[in-house]
């Protein structure tokens, strides 16, 4: 007689039990996990009024927060050790009240002060030559660093043995001219500190040895406090409630941008570091639409902006050009668009044929024989490898846009209104990608990315479309060029190498694919971080190439994940996991 | 203990759930085989015991050793030889150059040319066009192919994912009393079929698999004289031959 | 007549070290589809590894006969590059073995950046080009026609090497169970691995075989034209790559022919179509477009390999 099997009862596991490596160890802690964090917290706050230092570490002059005195004074709280006693503080009065999510907030704030107390620990060692800098000497005991790394550590594993909550979602409704304020503070925070990152260390361009790691201990400490927000699930709140005002948040998100000038940042430096992450955050936005949208690599994308720039520079009079006239800036910005967007097509036309990797490799073929042509001055048109310099900057009137403004009492820097022509510039392009990604055009190119055979048999005409994504995404970074050459007033060939495609491409993918403030995102702290850690200038670029191979391996969706794209980089895909075997179940334990 | 125990097997797809609680047990020198509709989960528990897929939970435990955390490429070494669904073959490959690799894992050159030999009596066909790239044959000379590579490594337990796919009746006789002949040979053999009717017939026991789970088990007499069997899996076969 | 063979031999040469570098690309894709533009990068690294091997780890009096220094260097040089590619795939690309196609090719792009930097920060001197002691015989010999064709001795020892490397390579693919096990992991990996063959053991050979042929060329390279600099990776890589595509990918053959190809493309465009040598490099890149347009799966590659 055959028998009936009846399925199996599915037995449920003790709510916080830890397994992995350091299971044994958390499960060990768990039971004096509150203890444990307040203790944390304690050490933290302790570590941050002890020395530092055992002696006066000052390199020339600089305001306050640079110079090391501060770091021999006891209760001298300032700079990271106000950040790490305010980590610390919050630590112990999370600890210790009844909050959702608690233990994900501690461990949040628990990282930002071992990260902030690493960094400086590393660093003031480095500069101090040896550990005799965080160690007693000369009758000074000087162990700020490890006790308020220690602090950090117990911090974390304390809040990890407690068990991580998952990140609540709050659902409350205000009434919407309370939200619109909260939004407006909010917003108007965010810039605020923007404008302190910028100019943490002290304004760029000045010597200055101690910046890099006085800006980098803000990140570890803002990082800290960011995670915990986010633990908290207060962000998401307030990304629900931005969505909500949509338009509103935009506009203030907008004026925010265009009141930069007006903060600490508001210097002739950083508006031209600015106006460069905008030039190359409208160039990646275009780039976003072919990788990110219609999921087509192109590994030669410089090339447009370049087009756009040769093309501009040719018609603004500038004495080394071919052409010689000199049309106003807007119908030169029109042109240049429109020239790299023929060329888009051109370069995209391949794609008709071949697909995938292959095609990453002839767009950096067309990226290459543009490069090559550009330094051979081909036709007249570039020249060479002496550049075309000299190009006017844009006017109106009698006004240049270089000049700087004085509005009653208030001096703007110069270069001030190409900032405001970029931020203009950026938020048109972004206009153009967010409507786009909601439209057919752009659902289309979405169905493509994600399965182009079924795309194609669901009746879209992948061809055109395909190709319509490169002639789009090219005229984008054509206006970025144009607005380029004049702002820097020279083009020449080299900045138009593989590596800028490379970092265009970086700035996409870290920001997030096929996201619409994504590519700013990534563009601006591409652009930022080298001009803020001068002191590793020599090392930039092998960072660089480090950090996207860590991208890839531990955050590939980048840093504001697309909801909708799955395919390409977040895999869930149960075919590929099939195909591929063990590897990439969620149980794998090899 | 059984010769394969398989105990409360479950495999997911990432959140999807494959196989949600497969137990059988395969005795040695047995057929066994494992029966079920398209998309019941037989395959993937193949591809589970062969070591391509890691189990969520459960067990597997072969010749007394529990296997199932085990990479796929040592599974063979273990004794268990996975003939996958589709016969997958490799397809530039001369005949010899696939027999060669089923016997990978050994290194007595004397020992793996008098099993290539004894495939070629075993299939004849084989060894006349030795020469040939595996891509160029017919369905049922890739399936004798297929099971003859898997031979190639001595296996102690053969594991058969639908051989009789896509074959004509007679060549598809031609596999089954082959698959007969090895038992006698003393080979036990794992059978994953969708043509339950055939694989009924010359099991010493089987097992239904429905929605990923194993829910009706006896010997092959016994479920053919299952209604519920007949009912699911039969009368559709029936009426198809 | 003269200066056509001329442009042939010289074609011939720089093909040839083409060809080196174009079997690693072709075996990785072949293997994992993955195109590694780190390469080029582990090509430049061997040369830089037979260098620092002359310079600083050998007296100079054995570097000063060249039957001790080159197969000093040539071995160096294969060492070193070997090594890196072993490591570049252990943790580079190995944690990305089941990610979407998009992530290791942007990798490896990371790969390639950083390995060029890490050299140009970390190797003395190399900033800027840096000379490269010759390895071989000096000189050359005329073959008489027309106005006489020179042939460099360096030369015929790069076509050499090159040529018995790569007939040896494909012996070893065709003949020997380790390159069984290579080309079945590459047609079908599950299988493979259900034939008892470790597909990671198999993935790190094929990164070592083109890594040392890579650090060959690399070696040979600097011999050849006396001076390295950290650039070279790049540019030749990208012509090995598409060398690679040119012979069909996963061909070993094919990667010969497809180098030997570019290697004339190269001379002859510089030579005789317009714009001269100052945009040779332009035409290899054309020739690729079109290769890749009109025929992705390249002279011996069959169509099932071309990847959507």
């Amino acid at each position: 007689m055959s028998t009936t099997i009846d399925p199996p009862v599915a037995t449920t596991a003790p709510p916080v039990q830890h397994t992995g490596r350091f299971g044994a160890v958390l499960n060990a802690v768990a039971p004096f996990a509150k203890i444990g964090m307040i203790v944390g917290g304690v050490l933290s706050v302790l570590g941050a009024f002890l020395p530092w230092v055992t002696f006066v570490l000052n390199e020339g002059a600089y305001p306050e927060r640079a110079s090391l005195n501060m770091f021999v004074e006891p209760f001298g709280v300032s700079g990271f050790r106000l950040h790490i006693t305010l980590l610390g503080i919050a630590a112990i009065v999370i600890a210790l009240l009844t909050v959702p999510a608690k233990h994900r907030i501690v461990r949040g704030l628990g990282i930002g002060v071992a990260a902030v107390a690493l960094l400086n620990g590393i660093w003031i060692t480095v500069e101090g030559g040896g550990l005799g800098a965080i160690t007693a000497a000369d009758g000074t005991i000087a162990f700020g660093a490890i006790v308020a790394l220690i602090g950090g550590l117990v911090t974390v594993l304390a809040a990890t043995s407690g068990g991580l909550e998952a990140r609540p979602e709050w659902e409350w409704e205000l009434p919407w001219w309370v939200e619109w304020i909260l939004l407006l503070v909010i917003f108007a925070l965010v810039l605020l500190l923007v404008a302190e990152v910028l100019t943490s260390g002290g304004q760029g361009g000045v010597v200055n040895p101690y910046a890099g790691v006085v800006f980098l201990s803000l990140l570890a400490a803002l990082s800290g406090a960011l995670s915990a927000l986010s633990a908290s699930g207060l962000l998401t709140w307030v990304g629900v409630v931005s969505e909500r005002h949509r338009v509103f948040s935009v506009v203030v998100l907008l004026l925010c941008a265009l009141a930069l000038p007006f903060t600490g940042a508001g210097t002739e430096y950083w508006m031209t570091v600015a106006s460069n992450i905008g030039v190359y955050a409208a160039t990646a936005i275009g780039l976003n639409i072919v990788v990110g949208l219609a999921g087509l690599l192109d590994l030669g994308y410089v090339a447009f902006l370049g087009i756009g720039a040769f093309t501009a520079a040719n018609l603004s009079g500038a004495a080394a050009s071919a052409v010689g006239i000199h049309l106003p800036f807007l119908l030169v910005m029109v042109i240049s668009a429109v020239v790299a967007g023929i060329f888009g097509a051109i370069v995209g036309s391949p794609t008709l044929r071949v697909r995938g990797d292959y095609l990453a490799i002839v767009t950096l073929a067309f990226g290459e024989i543009f490069v090559r042509s550009a330094q051979n001055n081909i036709a007249g048109l570039t020249g060479g490898a002496n550049a075309i310099p000299n190009i006017p900057p844009v006017g109106v009137g009698g006004f240049q846009f270089n000049d700087s403004i004085t509005i009653g009492a208030l001096r703007l820097p110069s270069g001030v209104m190409y900032y405001v022509a970029i931020v203009l510039l950026v938020a048109f392009v972004m206009l153009v990608f967010g409507n786009l990604k909601n439209s057919r055009l752009g659902r289309a190119w979405i169905a493509i990315r994600e399965d182009e055979d079924a795309a194609s048999a669901m009746g879209i005409r992948t061809g055109p479309i395909k190709i319509l994504a490169f002639l789009i995404g090219a005229m984008l970074a054509g206006l970025a060029g144009a607005f380029f050459a004049h702002k820097t007033a020279v083009v020449a060939y080299d900045s138009f190498r593989f590596l800028e495609s490379v970092t265009l491409l970086a700035a996409v993918i870290l920001g997030g694919m096929g996201t619409i403030p994504g590519a700013v995102l990534g563009a601006s702290i591409l652009f930022v971080l080298p001009e803020k850690l001068r002191e590793f200038a020599d090392y930039r670029l092998l960072l660089f190439g480090l950090a996207l191979i860590l991208i890839m391996r531990f955050r590939p969706q980048g840093i504001i994940a697309d909801k909708h794209r799955k395919a390409e980089l977040a895999d869930d895909d149960p075919e590929d996991v099939a195909r591929e075997g063990p590897g990439a179940l969620p149980t794998e334990v090899k | 203990m059984a010769f394969l125990e398989v105990r409360d097997l479950v495999v997911a797809y990432g959140a999807i759930q494959a196989v949600r609680g497969v137990s059988f047990d395969v005795e040695q020198g047995q057929i066994v085989s494992l029966i079920g509709s398209n998309g019941a989960g037989k395959t993937t528990t193949l591809r589970t015991l062969s070591g391509l897929l890691r189990p969520v939970s459960g067990t597997i435990s072969f010749d007394g050793e529990q296997i199932q955390k085990q990479p796929a490429h040592s599974i063979l070494s273990r004794g268990m030889a996975h003939s996958p669904e589709g016969r997958r073959l490799f397809a530039r490959m001369t005949v010899e150059e696939n027999l060669r690799l089923g016997a990978y894992t050994r290194k007595d050159e004397e020992g793996i040319a008098k099993d290539m030999q004894r495939v070629y009596d075993l299939f004849p066909v084989l060894g006349e066009r030795r020469g040939n790239k595996a891509g160029l044959f017919s369905g049922g000379e890739q399936q004798m192919l297929a099971i003859g590579r898997a031979l190639m490594s001595r296996p102690k337990l053969l594991m058969l994912d639908e051989p009789s796919m896509g074959l004509s009746p007679i060549m598809t006789q031609l596999i089954f009393d082959t698959v007969k002949e090895l038992r006698s040979e003393g080979t036990t053999v794992l059978l994953v079929e969708q043509n339950a009717l055939a694989a009924l017939g010359l099991s010493d026991r089987a097992y239904v698999i429905d929605l990923g789970r194993t829910t009706l088990s006896g010997t092959g007499h016994e479920l053919l004289a299952d209604p519920r069997v007949q009912e699911a899996y039969l009368g559709e076969g029936v009426g198809a031959e | 007549m003269s200066t056509f063979l001329s442009q042939i031999a010289n074609g011939l040469m720089f093909g040839s070290l083409i060809a080196l570098i174009a079997i690693g690309y072709t075996m990785v894709y072949g293997i994992i589809t993955l195109i590694n533009f780190a390469h080029g990068e582990i090509f430049m690294v061997g040369a830089y590894g037979g260098l620092a091997t002359l310079t600083y780890w050998v007296p100079t009096a054995v570097v000063a006969q060249w039957y001790f220094a080159l197969p000093i260097a040539l071995v160096a040089g294969a060492l070193v590059a070997m090594l890196v590619a072993i490591a570049m795939e252990r943790f580079a690309y190995r944690p990305l073995r089941n990610a979407p196609r998009l992530a290791p090719l942007i990798t490896a792009l990371g790969v390639s950046v950083a390995l060029q930097e890490a050299v140009r920060v970390f190797y003395p001197g190399a900033t800027a080009a840096i000379p490269f002691p010759p390895l071989f015989l000096d000189g050359a010999f005329v073959i008489p026609i027309g106005d006489g064709v020179v042939i460099r001795y360096t030369g015929v020892l790069l076509i050499v090497v090159s040529l018995a490397l790569a007939f040896a390579l494909e012996r070893f693919v065709e003949r020997t169970r380790l390159g069984r096990a290579m080309r079945a992991t590459s047609q079908d990996r599950d299988v493979a691995r259900l034939m008892g063959i470790d597909p990671d053991r198999v993935i790190v050979l094929t990164f070592a075989i083109g890594g040392a042929l890579a650090g060959v060329a690399g070696v040979l390279y600097g011999s050849y034209l006396n001076n390295i600099n950290i650039d070279m990776g790049f540019q030749n890589g990208i012509f090995a790559f598409t060398a690679a595509v040119l012979g069909g990918i996963g061909n070993i053959r094919g990667a010969v022919v497809g180098g030997l190809v570019i290697g004339l493309v190269r001379a002859l465009g510089g030579q005789y179509l317009p714009g001269g040598t100052a945009y040779d490099y332009v035409w290899i890149f054309v020739v690729l477009i079109i290769v890749l347009v009109f025929r992705p799966q390249g002279f011996f590659g069959e169509s099932e390999r071309v990847r959507a």
